[in-house]
This record gives C-alpha cells, structure tokens and sequence, in this order.
C-alpha cells in the first residue's frame, strides 16, 4: 500500500512587487533614530503651529517689570534686558524658523528642481551653458558673504532674506537634479514619449521631474536647516529678522550679556536650536537612507 | 666649516631679532627711547572710528577727537573749568568785538609752527599766519570740499556766501573774512552771532595749510598736516598713533587758570603737570573699538589701553552706589574714575513730514494726529528707558534744553517725561482712534543690538497703549550712515537719536526744530511752527541774557506742547582709567582737546 499525502503542497505565494516609496516607507519605519528625530520635528512643527493659532508664545514682546530675572516659575528661562520673557520669545521663534526654513526650502528646491531639469535635458546645448555658467557664478562667491550681501542691498524689503538664501541654495538642488535628469534621460520611458511626439516641456514636467522626488524631497530637508542656520547668523549680523523675533536675534542680545555672567538668551535660544538642527539632520539622514534603494534596512 | 657662515648670520639675524623684539611691544612699536629709556605711551579708547580728518568733513566726535589733536583751532575749552568755559588757543586772547557786535579782530600768537612735511619747503613746516585761518574757512565754502560745517557760518560772514556763489576763486578777497596781517583776522558778520566764538574752537575751524592742500587733495582726509599738539604718525581703522609736533607753541600750563580744584581733581596727580609745556608723551595711541566687550576687556586686562567708559552692562558690577555714584573697592583701587552728565542728549522724534504722524492741511486731522502724539508721548516710560538702557544714572529732562547749559530749567514740569498709561488711553479714545483706525508707524534704528532692544521697548509701550503689534514697524540699517541717511530722506515716522553739543548754549539743541533747518537739515523732525521760528531768529541774534533765556524756555515748551518728541534724556558717563596716567579724561562738547594735556608715569616714576 502506497502510502499518499493528504495534503497537496500549496504553490508558493507570488511575492508582491513593492514600489520604491513602500519600501522606503516601511524603511524609515525600522530606522528608530529616524522616527525619534521626526517626533522631535513633529514638536517644534506643533509648537510653531500654536503660535501661528495664538495658542502660545503671545506675550514674546509683553515689557515686564523685572530685568535680567533668573528663571522662576513664572519666567521660565527668565527675563531679557526690557524684561521680556526668554521662554516665551524661544517658543515664538520656533514660527520664525519654520516659516523661513519651509519658505525657503520649498522655493529653492522648486527652482533648484525646474532649473537642474532643464539643465540635465538640455545638457550640452544653450539653456544648459546659461544654467551652468550662472551656477558657477553663485557658487564661486562664499556664501555667507554672498547671502549676507544679498540681505544688505535688498535692506527695508520683507523678505530680503528669503531672497538672498533661495538665491544661493538652489544651485546644489538643481546640480543634483541635473545628473539625474542626464541619467533618466536615456530610459526607455523618457524614448518612448520622445517618439510619440510628447512635447518636451511636457516630458521634462511629467516624465522627469517626478522621478527626482527622492533627490528633492532630501535636498528638502537640508535646505531647512540651512536656512534655519543661515538665518540665525544673519539676524546676528542684524541683516535677518527685523519684525519679530528669532533665535538668533536672541543670541545676538545675549553678546552684551554673556559678558555680565547672564547666559539665559543665548542658553535658551542655543537650545532650542541645537536640538531641532539635530533633529532634522538625523531626520535628514534616516530620510536619505530609505529613499536610498541600494542600501537595505 | 662650510655651514659656519650661515650659523653665524642666523645667530646675528635671531639677536638682532630678540633685540628688537625686546624693545617693542604693542604692535610693534618701539617702547623705549634711543637712550633707553621708557617712552611715554598714553593708549586711549574711543567707540567708534573717525572716517576722514580733514577738518571740513570732521562731523562726528570721533573725527573731532582726532582734527582737535593735529590741527590748532583759536579758541579751545578750559581742560578742567565746569560748566564749559572758552580760552584762547591759537588766538592771543578773547576777540575784540566791535559795539554793534558785528566785526570780531583777532590777534593770533606767534611762533606756533605746522608739523614738518613733505608739503613744505625743504620739509620744514613754517609758522601758522591769519592768511592761513582765511584759507581754511574759505574751503568751507569751496563747492569742491562738500564741507560738512559751513552750515555754522552760512548767511552770517559779509561775502562770503557770494565768494562760493562766484565760483570759490581763493585769490579772491571776502569782506567779511581778512586777515589784516601775519598775526590778525578779522570777521565782520552780517548780523550779531554771539555763537561765533565757540563755532572757532571746533574741529571744522581747524587751521589748514594751503600747501597740504594743494599736495595731498583728498588724501588730506588720512594724512593730517596741522599745527596743533600733535603730528599724525599712523592711521588706520583700528588705531591712530600720533607723536608731539616738535614745532609746536611752548605754553605752560597754569593749572589754577585752567580750574583746577584740589577737592575735585586734587587725586588725579594734576599737579604733575603745573608750569610745564604739553604735549607731555612721547606717543599719544587712540585704540578704535566699536565692540563694548572688547573694549572693556581690553581696559580691564591692564596691559593695553589705558581708559574706557563703565559700559551699560558693567555699572551694576563696577559700581557699589548710584546715587551718589562711587566705584566698588576692588574698582576704586584699580582705577580713577570720573563721571558726569553728558553735554548732549538722546530723544525719539516724531516725522511731522510723514502723513501717519505728521502735520496736515486739514484742522481735523492735524488735531487727531497731534492727539494721537501726546498720547504716544504719554505712553512712554522715560523711567524705564532709563533703568534699562542708561543704567537708572541717566538725567531725565522734558524738552530739548539740556540740564549742563545754563538756560536748563529745573522747574519745567516734567508731564511729557512721565508715564501715563490710561491718560494717553483716553486720550486715544478720546480723539477716536481704534486699534483698526491707529496708523502702521515705522521706526527706524541702527541695526545694533543696543539700538533693536530700544525699538522693541517703545513696540511694547505702543502696545500697551493700543497699537496692534504688526502696527509697530522696525526698519533697521546696518550702518549709522545707512540711518542717516534714511532719516534726511524721510524713510520713516519715528527716529532715536543722540545729539551731542557743539557748544554750551541752548540754542545748539533748539536749533534742531527750526523750520528753515528741515530735513536734510538737522531739524529731522521737520517740526515747523511759524512762532517758534520768529522766536529763533529773534534770539539768533541775542547775547547771552535773562531775555534770551526766557524766550529760549518758551521754544521749548512749544516743543514739549507740540508733542514733536519724546525727549530727553542726558546720559551719565562715569569714566575710568588706569593710575599711572595724569589726566582727567572728557568726551563731551568737542572731545579730545584735553589729550595735549596727558602725562603718563614711567616704570620709575611709580
């Protein structure tokens, strides 16, 4: 007797095809330093949103009172110099930071990514000599320098600073966008629009733009703490912020402090920097790992 | 033996090195004399830095500081008589001015030599004659210079309006300008212009050779050729370093004539210098440095410049009372100190040209806007100004006469230098201004921090009194320049400024809302009140008097009426400086005049 099995073995489950932004997706998800760095994001982001509601950091210019107070539970990182209150000022400078960063962010990788595409399909002809040649001109001037200059002739204009950083950093976006671009231009897709008469603007904003997304959505995120960075340098320098606050403008205050032994502005405005360029960085990073398809995780 | 010979040049180069080395310090500067001993080096500190030293651009203190010290003016300040008291300098004596007060002679000393030059004949520098006094005003006038003063002489010397008008031909002769000979100038003026004199102990009269002139042109501005105490050595933006004019007049100085008081300056070691001819050091270093704590530590580090002012952030640690102000131990026995209030005065004005503040040819709208100044006025905590930004030692004053001239009047009521939240409220209410209806005012500012804190304290009045905080606008330049600039263009409707005398007289302040003296004038308010300006070309040609003191406190008041500014205050500046220098260190009025006066202790004299 022929012993038979019952059971017939079951065909093996047909794997299903993940698409890059799964795969990323569910990358990041495993990266906990990621997902810790995009919670941190995710507070400034809420705390930054309240005070866009005027839930928070209302009284930033509120004139206290006490000078220099050390910090007490009503003032908690204490008081400035016109007795304003530290804690408050640093809550309110989370909406200046975010505001310049997402605006400058968004504006230089837009025109980084229409700039390096128009570059990258053209390359070797004129719109791509005139892209290139401008770039070099931008890059070949120190940047801070550069900004700095820009923020200075634009003077009494609102946004001279915004300016002045979507000046500079698109050039990096739109290099990156532009080697992109030369690569995808030889797919198959990209040939095959060719051959059915797609015009070739429609090609390069319909065909190749959004397989740069990766490469945008990265290059996002280092431009917002540039600009984050950059900004707290120029209201140092007195050429950023001029109707609000911002952290630094508040470690610009503390220069003449320091040196009386009174370190809340700077601390207060340090910290709260510090901890969000951190946070984006590592954000920055994980975000690049999981777009990254070679790399496994 | 073939390496001998460069091991010998190295060893001769290294102690030729070493020696020198030794005998330099403080930026390669030699501190000692060829016979070995110690020089004299007095290094003083300034806040800012002077831009041009040609006497005819030297506007700002800084400049003035520097002009004072290598040109000769004819009159100049007692170095230690308080209130201001003129002396001749250059001059013999006092101008003899005819009755009608309209025609000055002055005889000038002999003997006093410009420093030696390439711009003169064999490099020799000659002596100072009145043609050269003639010349140097001249060039005010001269469309050439772009001169920065003649705005003290516009309109009151005979021809020499139509001189410049003529086409500025310096071999021409003016009326009202002549220097009879070598050694007398004579001035005859248009009308009386008792504040003649004191405009001849300024920078801007300082005595230039027309030779310098002729050789340097423009470079004149960096490469001062004068007759005064001291001869330029080096000048850049960080430093000058001056030597004394070995040509310059041997005069000993008379300590008692100068106003010495032992009570008051009898610790300071002045009687050092009693009889003997200045300049006393041998090399005189003024240090610019604009950065407060770089200067402080600088100061306070004993090994580089020898004198600073108490910055605002140090008065609580260095002073152990205010009232009245004494150092803590520890500071009193590292350092003199002196203080006073400043002869100047900083206030806020409003932009009467600028339509959210200013006047209007409408009655209801000029009184809504005045309305809504006096408001503003009200709202402002001159108290809090001054215990946040001047240490709680600043003197607070209603109006625009400071309390170091002596129209001052301390009976003035003090409503316009005293807060009152909920009268300014009412008043805006009052005059039927909402939160919607108030104006958007721009406020501009130098981009310092000193300067943003300010703006942002009077946003938190205005806030407090009703303005929307988006209403309330910074306008910031990086420069004062830059500020200035935009003040004499009329960019903005509110301003913070320093004014600083020229003279102990009040009319140097009221002449700040002078109609005819609008913008790009000094008048930066663009106050016109057709009163007020009667009352000042009345009192311009005034003497000194209870008259003109009683008129000048009307003007005042009508400033203080008008709501024009919020104004004032006079700061108080305690100074410091180290014990081995002789000297009583002053910044006020024209600054520097007193440095030819400094004397330092060598290691011995100790």
């Amino acid at each position: 007797m022929n012993a038979t099995t019952t059971t017939e073995a079951a065909p093996a489950p047909r794997k299903q095809s993940e698409s890059l932004w799964s795969k990323a997706v569910g990358k990041f998800l495993r990266d906990r330093w990621g997902m810790a760095s995009l919670l941190v994001v995710l507070v400034y982001l809420g705390i930054a949103l309240g005070v866009w509601a005027g839930l928070w950091g209302t009284d930033w210019n509120t004139l206290t009172p006490t000078i220099n107070a050390e910090a007490s539970a009503e003032h908690w990182f204490g008081t400035n110099r016109n007795g304003q209150d530290i804690f408050e000022r640093a809550i309110f400078s989370t909406k200046t930071a975010f505001e310049i960063g997402l605006v400058v962010a968004i504006l230089s990788t837009i025109l980084g990514a229409v700039m390096g595409a128009i570059s990258g399909f053209f390359a070797g002809r004129w719109p791509d000599e005139i892209i290139l040649w401008l770039k070099g001109v931008l890059d070949s001037i120190p940047f801070y320098l550069f900004v700095a200059a820009v923020a200075f002739a634009l003077q009494g204009y609102a946004f001279s600073m915004h300016v002045a950083m979507v000046a500079t950093f698109w050039t990096t976006t739109a290099r990156l966008v532009r080697a992109e671009v030369i690569r995808l231009k030889g797919f198959e897709f990209v040939e095959a629009a060719h051959a059915l008469g797609v015009p070739e603007l429609r090609i390069i904003s319909r065909h190749i733009i959004p397989n740069t997304t990766h490469i945008l959505l990265v290059q996002a995120t280092i431009t917002f703490v540039s600009a984050i960075k950059s900004e707290v340098i120029l209201s140092f320098l007195g050429l950023g912020v001029k109707n609000g606050v911002s952290w630094g403008l508040m470690i610009s205050e503390s220069t003449n402090e320091v040196t009386t032994g009174f370190f809340n502005n700077f601390l207060a405005a340090s910290a709260f920097l510090f901890v969000l360029v951190m946070a984006f960085n590592m954000f920055s990073d994980a975000l690049q790992d999981a777009l990254d398809p070679k790399k496994t995780g | 033996m073939l390496n001998r010979t460069p091991r010998i040049l190295s060893a001769a180069a290294t102690a030729v090195a070493l020696t020198t080395f030794a005998a330099c310090g403080g930026g390669g500067q030699p501190q000692t004399k060829a016979d070995g001993t110690p020089l004299k080096v007095y290094r003083h500190s300034m806040d800012g830095a002077p831009v041009n030293l040609d006497p005819v651009q030297s506007a700002v203190i800084y400049s003035n500081f520097v002009v004072l010290n290598t040109y000769d003016t004819l009159y100049s300040y007692k170095y230690l008589t308080r209130p201001y008291e003129l002396k001749p300098n250059l001059a013999k004596a006092l101008p003899d001015v005819s009755e009608d007060g309209l025609t000055y002679t002055i005889q000038l000393k002999e003997g006093s030599g410009f420093i030696d030059d390439p711009a003169f004949p064999d490099g020799k520098g000659r002596e100072v004659v009145a043609q050269d006094f003639v010349y140097s005003i001249k060039r005010h006038f001269d469309p050439q210079n772009r001169s920065q003063g003649a705005w003290l002489w516009q309109g009151k010397i005979v021809g020499l309006d139509e001189w410049k008008e003529n086409g500025a031909d310096y071999g021409e002769d003016v009326e009202g300008l002549k220097a009879l000979d070598d050694h007398t100038v004579q001035i005859k003026l248009v009308k009386p212009f008792p504040q003649l004199i004191y405009t001849l102990a300024m920078g801007f009269s300082g005595i230039v050779p027309r030779e310098a002139v002729e050789k340097y042109g423009r470079e004149l501005s960096v490469h001062p050729v004068g007759s005064g105490p001291f001869r330029m050595e080096r000048f850049t933006t960080a430093k000058a370093v001056l030597v004394p004019n070995k040509n310059f007049r041997q005069e000993p100085v008379d300590l008692a004539a100068e106003g010495y008081d032992p009570e008051l300056h009898g610790q300071f070691g002045l009687e050092a210098i009693d009889g003997k001819a200045p300049p006393f050091v041998d090399r005189l270093e003024i240090d610019f440095i604009t950065e407060t704590a770089s200067r402080w530590a600088s100061f306070t580090s004993d090994k580089e410049v020898q004198y600073s002012h108490v910055p605002v952030e140090q008065v609580d640690g260095v002073l152990a009372s205010k009232d009245p102000i004494t150092l803590k131990k520890e500071w009193s026995d590292r350092y003199f100190s002196y203080y006073g209030t400043e002869a100047g005065f900083v206030y806020t004005y409003f932009n009467m040209d600028r339509p959210a503040l200013g006047t209007s040819d409408d009655p209801d709208t000029d009184a809504k806007n005045k309305a809504l100044r006096c408001a503003m006025v009200d709202a402002f905590s001159w108290a809090e100004r001054n215990a946040r930004f001047y240490s709680g030692i600043g003197n607070v004053f209603p109006g625009v006469i400071t309390p170091v001239v002596p129209e001052f009047d301390p009976e003035t009521p003090r409503d316009s230098v005293t807060q009152d939240m909920d009268a300014a409220r009412k008043a805006l209410k009052d005059a039927g201004w909402t939160p919607e209806t108030l104006p958007e005012i721009t406020y501009g500012h130098v981009a310092s921090v000193t300067n943003r804190q300010m703006f942002e304290q009077f946003r938190g009045f205005m806030v407090e009194l009703g303005f929307p905080v988006d209403k309330v606008r910074g306008d910031s330049y990086a420069t004062f320049g830059d500020f200035n600039k935009g003040i004499k263009t009329n960019k903005f409707d509110v301003g913070g400024l320093g004014w600083g005398l020229d003279y102990p007289d009040a009319e140097n302040t009221l002449q700040l809302f002078y109609g005819p003296n609008h913008t790009p004038g000094s008048n930066n308010a663009n106050y016109s009140n057709p009163e007020f300006d009667a009352l000042y070309k009345q009192t311009a040609v005034m003497q000194p008097g209870p008259e003109r003191t009683e008129i000048y406190r009307r003007m005042n008041q009508m400033v203080i009426d008008d709501c024009v500014a919020l104004t004032g205050l006079s700061r108080t500046r305690i100074y410091l400086w180290h014990k081995n220098v002789i000297g009583l260190p002053d910044r006020e009025i024209l600054g520097g005049f007193w440095l030819k006066y400094v004397d330092v202790k060598t290691g011995d004299a100790e």
